[in-house]
């Protein structure tokens, strides 16, 4: 194939000149990549001597003997409030909540964080970056850190979940909202100006037409991955029935978590099914 | 009668530095029909957007009905703009929304805010809406989506908007550059319609000179920000042209004017002849 070229006094394109087989570099980096693995598995030291088949089995068919005694209160002691059930209500209120407190921060924070509006001068081109460069901070600090620094505040419970959701969301609508804002159409902008309307018209009649569907299609769809989030977070002490999930396991309650996992994977799918559709209607 | 608009040495330089209108003077009287032709870049659109102050000019005045546009305060703009209707390349509809609500934001300027947003329109500016939606022929459309009509069809939404102003002056900046030949004349008809019947003074950019000679009273040759030529489309001779577009120009012809037998039998609407 080469010779094509050399025969042309053409440059032999890079595809050519190189062979797979002897080249150095991809030589040197499958090496690279093979070291990595060798250390990995010297370091994380896994071990899966405990989990022999009978075992493995034995245990996961465990999960599936649910245990509907949590479904009701078990003594004197508890309530409904104590209750499964009531935990995954809670749960999903969790995860709501957290939307919520974001939608209201980030819904005016987006509009200082898009281009399009704010470029026009230095001060506001500042805000701009700021804003965003804040969306992308928070966007990047996972939500169980979050609720584990939160836990020196508030202690363990709801509101170190829910504040905890909100911080790491408030980042990611942040910026789709603010990128549905700069993916605005200037032209009926300028048309409805044209008429002689007032500012706030324009906005009215040019601006928000042109947001609102993006816009509620995104609160929902962070509405679903918070409510799909927000059973985790008691894993680590932030409220919800993850708590209960974890206890129940570290007791080797099996029945009982066999249950609650089957009632968030519900609760997950369909909030997920839901979102889907309502976004399919809004496009 | 004075002109309704005159505009005097008029000079717009873009913050970049593009000096895009030159020292422009001319006065456009009531009833004409305006054609502005140029290259692209000459400055057509910078022009039609001093008249309604969508482009702040650098220096020189413009009289619209005798009111200094250029030194008016914004409420002043705002009543001068809505007696001035524009339509667009690309239509400028809030594509999301129903052809009637785009056609009904045309009366905004007559109307408070607190109007607007409680989206109370009197029932005037709704029966004026169905009207206008009637004239450009599709008032049957009224409840679609806007971005569901063809080009043709949206830019007819574009008109019956402007006409919900009830303006004495329709700016046009290329309005059937996004259109097929066919579709050009039908919208083009309605622009005349309008002209000679309502007799609103138009203002309208076009890319081809066959257009400009078919449908203006008066063509302004605009070239690299002044006038290169204004007067009656017949004297622009093979001479003028080159001057307009330069020397390796050739003119073409741009489609029948009424297309027979007709080519877009699919779309009826779009043969709807506003004459009749
Ligand atoms: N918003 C703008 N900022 C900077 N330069 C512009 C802007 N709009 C137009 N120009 C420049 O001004 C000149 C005239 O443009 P325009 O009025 O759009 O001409 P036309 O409509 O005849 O094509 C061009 O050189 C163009 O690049
Ligand atoms: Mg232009």
């Amino acid at each position: 194939m080469a010779e094509y070229f050399t025969a042309r006094g053409l440059p032999v394109p890079l595809e050519l000149r190189r062979n797979p087989l002897t080249d150095w570099r991809r030589l040197t980096v499958i090496a690279l990549v093979l070291l990595v693995l060798y250390i990995g598995l010297k370091i994380t030291n896994i071990d899966t001597g405990r989990a022999n088949p009978e075992y493995v089995i034995n245990r996961i068919a465990l999960l599936f003997k649910w245990d509907f005694s949590i479904m009701t209160p078990r003594d004197e002691f508890e309530t409904y409030m104590d209750t499964a059930w009531w935990k995954m209500i809670e749960t999903i209120f969790l995860g709501i909540m957290a939307t919520a407190f974001s939608f209201v921060v980030a819904l005016p924070l987006s509009f200082l964080g898009a281009r399009n509006i704010m470029t026009g001068n230095p001060i506001t081109a500042a805000i701009y970056a700021v804003v965003r460069v804040t969306f992308t901070i928070l966007r990047s600090i996972d939500v169980l850190i979050v609720v584990i620094v939160l836990l020196a505040i508030f202690g363990p419970g709801n509101a170190a979940g829910v504040f905890g959701l909100a911080f790491h969301n408030i980042g990611v609508m942040g910026k789709l909202y603010s990128e549905a804002i700069e993916g605005i159409d200037a032209g009926p902008l300028e048309a409805i100006t044209a008429t002689g309307a007032n500012r706030l018209q324009v906005v009215w009649a040019a601006v928000l037409p042109q947001i609102t569907n993006p816009f509620i299609s995104f609160t929902i769809y962070r509405l679903d991955a918070n409510v799909r989030l927000a059973p985790v977070l008691g894993l680590v002490g932030g409220g919800g029935i993850g708590l209960d999930l974890f206890q129940s396991i570290n007791l080797s309650q099996y029945g009982a978590a066999g249950l609650i996992i089957f009632m968030i994977v519900v609760t997950v799918a369909t909030m997920d099914f839901v979102s889907a559709q309502i976004r399919k209607r809004l496009v | 009668m004075p002109p309704i608009v005159s505009i005097n040495d008029l000079v717009k330089t873009y913050p970049g530095g593009t000096r895009a209108l030159d020292g422009i003077s001319l006065d456009i009287q009531r009833g004409e029909f305006v054609v502005l032709i140029g290259l692209s870049g000459s400055g057509k659109s910078t022009l039609l957007r001093c008249i309604n102050r969508l482009v702040d000019p650098t220096s020189g005045t413009i009289l619209f009905d005798g009111i200094d546009v250029t030194t008016a305060d914004r409420a002043a703009i705002r009543r001068v703009r809505r007696r001035i209707g524009m339509i667009f390349q690309q239509f400028n509809l809030v594509r999301r929304t129903s052809v009637f609500s785009n056609v009904l934001s045309g009366r905004l300027g007559y109307r408070s805010t607190w109007r607007t947003i409680a989206s109370r329109p009197t029932s005037s500016d709704v029966a004026a809406a169905f009207e206008n939606l009637g004239r450009v022929g599709i008032a049957d459309r009224a409840f679609s989506r806007a971005d569901a009509l063809s080009g043709g069809q949206q830019q007819r939404v574009g008109i019956a908007r402007a006409l919900m102003q009830k303006p004495e002056v329709m700016l046009a900046d290329e309005p059937v550059a996004s259109l097929d030949p066919a579709t050009s004349h039908s919208v083009m008809k309605y622009l005349e319609e309008i002209n000679k019947k309502d007799h609103i003074t138009v203002v309208c950019s076009l890319h081809f000179l066959s257009l400009a000679r078919r449908y203006g009273t008066r063509v302004v040759a605009l070239k690299a920000g002044q006038v290169a030529f204004d007067g009656k489309p017949a004297e622009i001779d093979e001479r003028r042209f080159k001057e307009i577009y330069g020397e390796d120009a050739e003119e073409v012809e741009i489609g029948p004017d009424r297309p027979q037998p007709q080519p877009l039998a699919a779309d009826g609407a779009e043969q709807v002849d506003p004459s009749r």
